[in-house]
């Protein structure tokens, strides 16, 4: 097949699109992927990601700290990050391995509460965080993507509670039947 | 053997003292160094500075407007250029309008002086008011050179503001361009700012950033609403004075723009925006025998103002200024002498900057102090 020949079977569309196509970066591609940003259209994460602020990491850097506050959540564009947490003895453990497209800290936008676990980078990082000022300027500026993040946190801690809901409740029935158990060991 | 070790021990000890002493003495003198040109160079800066903190104060004040705007799905350049459109159509408007009558009631209140202190009228409204104090005070009585002197330092003083503001008009323009760079773009440059701070301290800094610019948002927007509502109740108060009472002070639009402005300045402010009032009743009504010889309208004055103060201090000052705000009077005080350095102006200035000061000192430390609780 020659060159014109090849030109000539690219529809109009399609050239108007490939024209037009905006060359996306590699942080854009990752918000589309994570939960939170799912409900936004491209040119809103695109928004999204001028407000947000892109880190890097060294091999072994903290990157929140248990105990501290929080204010953001942090969304990883490439690298792998470990997530510890200190157990009985004050040591650290670690809980999971983060990667490419993964979040952590979320509930830090909405509630300045202590960082419940120590993330540091495993390997170089370049990270992205969304922090509570950054969403409280979305919120007056943009509301209409404001609101659309603020439904998404919701739903992720509604999944959350539901889950922690459940948990709660076997771990009460299993309660209940080692009492059971118990009791009738007793008798 | 343990005699080595203790050796090493305090050879140690010893190594890191004198690297803490080294470090100590390095930083003296960088710290003097560092002071030396402060001192050199503060002169050289200070009008840029001066310029660039009015300009992050019109941005405070203006930006909830711009972000409204946004809100509504303007564009922020856009926003922008629409704001101060309509803010110049605006002054424009009133400039034009309310000029010559504001012009007027200066020239009529500055007349006011001269012409009856050369026929001698001032002294006999002083000697009648000495008389009337002397039924109580005998001790306290006025010397008319005195009053003389104070009225036109006092009007000199409102020249002065004038010609000052209108050879500024250069510097104004300056900060309003700032002003429109700090609107347009502000987000930004404060975003590349924090982004140079280490990932160790970034998380705190971008909060303590955003604590502060939403305190002094606060702060100064409370300010200008508890300055605008004592304003507006002077005026309105001074006008049922001079109705019901016929208490025929001239310029109340003036006297009550004045009252507003000078409730910037705790404690003294009052007494600053009553002044005025009494000193132009006193001037306009000692023609009238009737009203020179009870000074009744002292009084009704005083009460009216008292009556606006307490207006201020416990429906609309609780309201929009932070409690954390609160200044000692003698801090007031002494904020104030160091702003008269840059005459009435300064000293106007002195007590709202000396609360941006507060407002960033207290957010800063404060996140350092939490920063530090929490990770130990």
């Amino acid at each position: 097949m020659s060159k014109s020949e090849s030109k000539m079977t690219v529809p109009l569309y399609e050239s108007v699109r490939r024209r037009f196509r905006r060359n996306r970066s590699e942080a854009e591609i990752v918000l589309s992927t994570v939960h939170i940003f799912s409900k936004l259209s491209r040119s809103e994460i695109r928004q999204v990601e001028n407000v947000m602020h892109v880190r890097h990491y060294t091999m072994n850097e903290t990157i929140v700290k248990q105990g501290a506050p929080g204010s953001g959540m942090y969304i990883i564009v490439s690298g792998n990050v470990g997530i510890y947490i200190l157990n009985h003895d004050h040591e650290e453990q670690l809980v999971t391995e983060l990667e490419k497209g993964d979040f952590f800290g979320e509930i830090a936008v909405l509630n300045d509460a202590p960082r419940t676990a120590t993330a540091r980078a495993l390997e170089n990082c370049t990270i992205l965080g969304f922090y509570r000022p950054d969403l409280l300027g979305l919120l007056e500026t943009k509301p209409q993507i404001g609101i659309k993040i603020l439904l998404a946190l919701s739903e992720v801690l509604a999944t959350r509670l539901s889950m922690t809901n459940e948990e709660l409740s076997r771990a009460q029935r299993q309660l209940q039947k080692l009492e059971d158990e118990r009791r009738d060991a007793g008798e | 053997m343990q005699v080595s070790d203790d050796h090493s021990v305090n050879q140690k000890f010893i190594r890191a003292f004198h690297s803490a002493l080294f470090k100590t003495l390095v930083n003296f003198v960088l710290l003097i160094l560092a002071l030396i040109a402060a001192y050199k160079f503060i002169p050289f800066i200070t009008d840029a500075v001066f310029m660039i903190i009015m300009a992050v104060v019109l941005t405070a004040v203006i930006s909830p407007a711009i972000d409204w705007l946004e809100a509504k799905g303007v564009k922020r350049g856009i926003a922008v250029a629409l704001f101060f459109i309509v803010t110049f159509s605006l002054v424009g408007m009133v400039i034009a309008r309310g000029a010559p009558a504001l012009i007027d009631e200066i020239g009529k209140l500055k007349n006011l002086i001269p012409s009856t202190s050369t026929n001698g009228t001032v002294d006999q409204l002083i000697g009648k008011f000495n008389a009337w104090v002397a039924q109580y005070l005998p001790s306290l009585q006025i010397e008319p050179s005195m009053v003389a002197k104070v009225t036109s330092s006092f009007f000199s003083q409102i020249g002065t503001i004038v010609t000052t503001t209108l050879s500024a008009f250069s510097s104004f323009l300056f900060i309003l361009i700032i002003t429109v760079f700090f609107l347009v773009d502000g987000r930004r440059m404060m975003k590349a700012l924090i982004g140079m701070v280490p990932n160790q301290y970034f998380e705190m800094s971008l909060n303590i950033a955003y604590k502060t610019q939403e305190q002094l948002t606060n702060f100064l927007r409370g300010q200008l609403i508890a300055a605008g509502g004592v304003g507006i109740q002077s005026i309105l108060g001074l006008h049922i004075l001079n109705w019901v009472f016929d208490a025929n002070i001239s310029g109340p639009f003036l006297i009550g723009g004045i009252a507003g402005v000078a409730n910037i300045i705790p404690y003294i402010g009052p007494f600053a925006g009553t002044l005025p009032a009494i000193v132009v009743s006193l001037f306009n009504n000692f023609g009238d025998p009737v009203a020179a010889s009870h000074m009744y309208f002292i009084p009704h004055i005083v009460v009216m103002f008292i009556i606006v103060q307490l207006i201020d201090n416990n429906f609309i000052s609780p309201l929009v200024v932070s409690g954390a705000m609160e200044m000692h009077p003698l801090t007031v005080m002494l904020v104030i002498l160091i702003g008269s350095k840059w005459g009435v102006v300064g000293m106007l200035l002195a007590v709202p900057g000396w609360g941006i000061i507060k407002v960033i000192f207290h957010e800063i430390m404060s996140g350092i102090r939490q920063h530090r609780a929490a990770v130990g």
